[in-house]
């Protein structure tokens, strides 16, 4: 066979097949994501998600082999969006400064991924991927918090520090927002004021202040 | 022709006795595995027939919260408050470890319980309950120091205690943290004493 009968290479179809299914596969998800988070904790089915996405119960079936393998790419999508949606902002500023922004971003953040959260916590079940992104999410709250408050926590010994940062993670835990917010009835700027005034209390003074 | 009513009496013990082996060997199973038991699982843990559950309560619903209720009863009787007039230090030592005790045992039952509320409006009420008795305690014991702070504060405060103070707190520090009985005791106390206002002069 010669070179010449060699059909050429059409990259430009493949790229647009492969773009389409990605595609296919954003919608997909972001229809499981809507889902989850108006009828959390309950796990929507793949017939739900089939007809908020516009496509067939097989098309997402071709691209996820179940609906967990589905869930994890969800949470790994929603991670990215919790992400790029709370930058940390004026790290470098004063005490109070700091505490009214990193309260202020957690607590946006906590009022709009909770009913996912919820859908998470729940849904686990014995899956390590979600168990793992669970970790993974707790992980990145803490690593925020030392990043806000390294002033403070510089000047505390290993133990005590690590001590801190378990307590300030379970004190702004996503639970523990929807507690101030459910059960206690505060609105969003009190819920705010009890954080900043419980962590202000349990971080130790600010060096060279 | 009327029995006697000791008969009686012994019946109504015995049924007691039957229905009290039903709610512990729920709880039994939910220690072990953190989901909703089958009625049928809960009558061979007993030790009785699935019917012999269905003549105590109406339904399996009817039994969780009975279950609820009577966990709730048996952690409060092992949760007496202690040394409510004692100094700051022997206050926060008796309330976290009263607390850790609770939250040590009750955790697994406590997950399934949370984790269900949602079908049962019920269960939600239990746990609203069971918030508001925390609260109750820590109110008893940290009076001292609560009473030098305005309405709003002391609300905050106890909120973020609350927080602090959660059944999935302590499982983070056990499980996640990996602390023992004693570290993650200690973690508490020094954190709560971090967040309570000093402590006012003892009245003459």
């Amino acid at each position: 066979m010669s070179g010449t009968d060699t059909p050429p290479p059409r990259p430009a179809r493949v790229d647009g097949r492969r773009l389409r299914s990605e595609r296919t596969k954003q919608l997909i998800i972001e229809a499981y994501l809507a889902l989850a988070q108006e009828n959390s904790p309950q796990v929507p089915t793949a017939a739900e998600i089939a007809h908020r996405a516009g496509y067939s119960v097989r098309s997402v079936f071709e691209r996820f082999p179940d609906i967990r393998t589905l869930q994890v790419a969800a949470v790994d999508y929603a991670m990215v969006q919790i992400a790029a949606l709370a930058p940390a902002r004026d790290s470098h500023g004063d005490r109070a400064t700091r505490i009214k922004t990193q309260v202020e971003t957690r607590g946006q953040s906590c009022e709009r991924w909770l009913p996912l959260w919820r859908s998470l916590v729940a849904n686990q079940g014995d899956s390590p991927e979600l168990r793992q992104r669970i970790v993974l999410s707790r992980e990145r709250v803490v690593a925020r918090l030392e990043f806000m408050y390294a002033p403070e926590l510089s000047t505390l010994p290993e133990t005590e520090r690590r001590h801190i940062l378990i307590v300030l993670e379970s004190l702004t835990d996503v639970e523990s927002w929807a507690r101030m917010r459910e059960f206690f009835g505060l609105s969003f700027e009190e819920a705010c004021l009890a954080w900043r005034q419980a962590i202000d209390r349990l971080l130790p003074p600010t060096p060279g202040v | 022709m009327a029995l006697p009513s000791s008969s009686l009496d012994g019946r109504r013990l015995r049924s007691e006795r039957t229905r009290q082996t039903i709610m512990e060997a729920y709880i039994e199973l939910l220690r072990e595995r953190p989901e909703i038991p089958t009625a049928a699982q809960i009558a061979a843990r007993a030790g009785f027939s699935t019917r012999s559950i269905f003549e105590r309560f109406v339904d399996l619903q009817g039994l969780s919260l009975a279950t609820v209720d009577h966990a709730f009863a048996m952690g409060e009787a092992q949760a007496v408050a202690r040394n409510v007039d004692g100094d700051r230090a022997t206050r926060l030592q008796s309330h976290v470890e009263t607390r850790a005790h609770t939250c040590e045992r009750w955790l697994p039952v406590w997950r399934v319980v949370v984790a269900n509320q949602g079908k049962l409006e019920d269960l939600r009420a239990r746990i609203r309950f069971i918030r508001q008795a925390i609260v109750k305690r820590m109110e008893l014991m940290y009076r001292p120091e609560l009473e030098v702070l305005s309405a709003e504060e002391r609300r905050d405060l106890l909120i973020a205690l609350e927080s602090l103070i959660d059944f999935e707190s302590w499982g983070r520090m056990r499980e996640g943290h990996g602390l023992s009985f004693e570290e993650a005791c200690s973690v508490w106390v020094r954190m709560i004493d971090r967040m309570l206002p000093p402590t006012p002069p003892a009245r003459p």
